[in-house]
């Protein structure tokens, strides 16, 4: 594979270990109108360059971890818990 | 020295246009290529950064059908797939179409229950399906391994016989070369770096090679749109994945159909050449990278030898991996986006090149009449904020 996971419980690991989680968003404020949930809930940036998102360690220590990963060339810059 | 004639007459992009069409895929040729022949829009541009044909449309496999479930996107994909049958004759150049017959495999009970439910909705949409048993399976496709011996025997499949392949390539070149002679410019190495505003119309495109001024913006970038989003400030509904496709040593002819299993995601055509195209699932993270993995690899080759046993020598010889923008209902999004002049042809992910001719001349309609026309009303991109997702589905 074109890159290794650094789980912070687990080691280097296989991506196909993980299920991916999406985008990290921050949702809507309480009370904010279906427009703002719409553009949580669908839109994306998805743009070939550095960005922070959710994976989880399914076939290890099905842990959520955050990675920050640059989509265009996997290179990862930090993982946290 | 031997004499070499350019095959497609390339241009500099002039100073202005009618039409500024983003991407040289078969999208973006195919709506040059119906503007021009069937609205009567002279100066027309499609530019492309890399090469005609980069995307999408030289890295799929080749399959055109139109077994979706739907009732939105039926009628569009069942007029798609009439058109490529039609094209070599249209376009004057063999596309190499073979109407070679779906198979899609069931391997339990509930599974053939359900195919029957989206055999139903098809069947009413006028598309042609059939059940079969695996004793009649077994004589359309004498290679296939009926018996129970796989982990997941086959208990049935669903026949699409109307289905079939193109070649992807001759596509490419029929379109380009159909767009060269009704007098499309076809601009490679041009990049576009921002879609110029005024207030909110469309006034042209900025390029590598300078501005260049049109009243009418088509952006079909296929798997690069997030890009063309970010120039106009907008983000759309789309995250890219990978999908592997791998083919194998050349063998004489033993696979006359397309053999798919939409429970274990994998697919297969033997081509004219005679390798076997494996075909399977998208990547499961998002990706704007093109790559393969032997996970993938390792995968394909245990599935078609699970249900193709005659195959266990032969060994996969070339892979490559095409980037599919998949939206959240899995339609895609056609029509405007809020700016006028500015049409949307993006999102197609797992089904671009099977919906290529309607979609040339549906967004050629809506680029020359302005009018969102029926078959394509459902796509719109404001679908997301009004809760008119479609129901469809990945298979």
């Amino acid at each position: 594979m074109a890159f290794l996971i650094d789980c912070p419980n687990c080691g280097r690991r296989n991506p196909y270990e993980f299920n991916f989680g999406g985008e990290c968003k921050s949702a809507p404020a309480q009370g904010a109108d279906m427009k703002a949930w719409c553009n949580y809930l669908f839109f994306h940036e998805n743009m070939p360059e550095f960005q922070d998102e959710w994976w989880f360690h399914t076939m290890g220590c099905r842990d959520w971890i955050r990675v920050r990963r640059n989509i265009a060339t996997h290179e990862i810059r930090s993982i946290e818990e | 020295m031997a004499k070499t004639q350019k095959l497609l007459p390339f241009k500099q992009p002039e100073k202005s246009y009618d039409v500024v069409i983003v991407g040289g895929g078969l999208h973006g040729l195919a709506t040059a290529y119906y503007l021009a022949r069937y609205h009567g829009i002279k100066r027309i541009a499609v530019l492309e950064r890399r090469y005609i044909g980069f995307g999408g449309s030289g890295r799929n496999t080749e399959m055109i059908r139109s077994n979706k479930r739907a009732h939105e996107t039926l009628p569009f994909y069942k007029e798609s797939l009439a058109m490529w049958y039609d094209l070599s004759a249209e376009l004057d150049w063999n596309l190499m179409a073979q109407q070679k017959g779906i198979i899609a495999l069931a391997h339990s009970d509930p599974e053939m229950a359900a195919m029957r439910m989206l055999s139903d909705s098809q069947r009413r949409a006028g598309i042609k399906i059939e059940m079969l048993n695996p004793s009649e399976l077994k004589k359309l496709v004498p290679s296939l391994d009926v018996s129970d011996k796989p982990a997941l025997p086959i208990f049935g499949a669903q026949f699409h016989p109307e289905g079939g392949t193109v070649h992807h390539d001759a596509a490419v070149w029929g379109f380009a070369k159909a767009c060269a002679r009704y007098g499309v410019d076809l601009c490679v190495g041009v990049e576009v770096t921002g879609i110029k505003l005024d207030g909110t119309r469309v006034t042209g495109v900025d390029t590598n090679l300078g501005h260049i001024a049109a009243p009418k913006v088509h952006v079909a970038v296929g798997g690069y749109s997030s890009q063309i989003g970010r120039m106009i400030g907008m983000k759309f509904p789309v995250v890219n994945f990978a999908m592997q496709v791998m083919t194998t040593d050349i063998m004489a002819p033993f696979l006359d159909h397309y053999v798919a299993s939409p429970r274990l995601h994998f697919y297969t055509q033997q081509t004219l050449k005679g390798d076997l195209i494996l075909g399977g699932p998208l990547d499961h993270f998002q990706s704007w990278g093109s790559y393969t993995t032997w996970e993938e690899s390792a995968d394909r080759a245990v599935k078609i030898v699970e249900y193709f046993p005659d195959l266990a020598h032969v060994r996969i010889v070339r892979t490559w991996s095409g980037l599919c923008d998949c939206t959240g209902d899995s339609a895609p999004i056609m029509g405007g986006c809020g700016i006028d002049g500015l049409s949307l042809d993006i999102a197609w992910g797992y089904y671009g090149f099977k919906s290529t001719p309607a979609c040339g001349k549906y967004s050629a309609e809506y680029i020359a009449t302005d009018r969102v026309p029926e078959k394509i009303k459902h796509f719109g991109l404001d679908r997301f904020f009004n809760r008119r997702l479609v129901r469809e589905v990945i298979l």
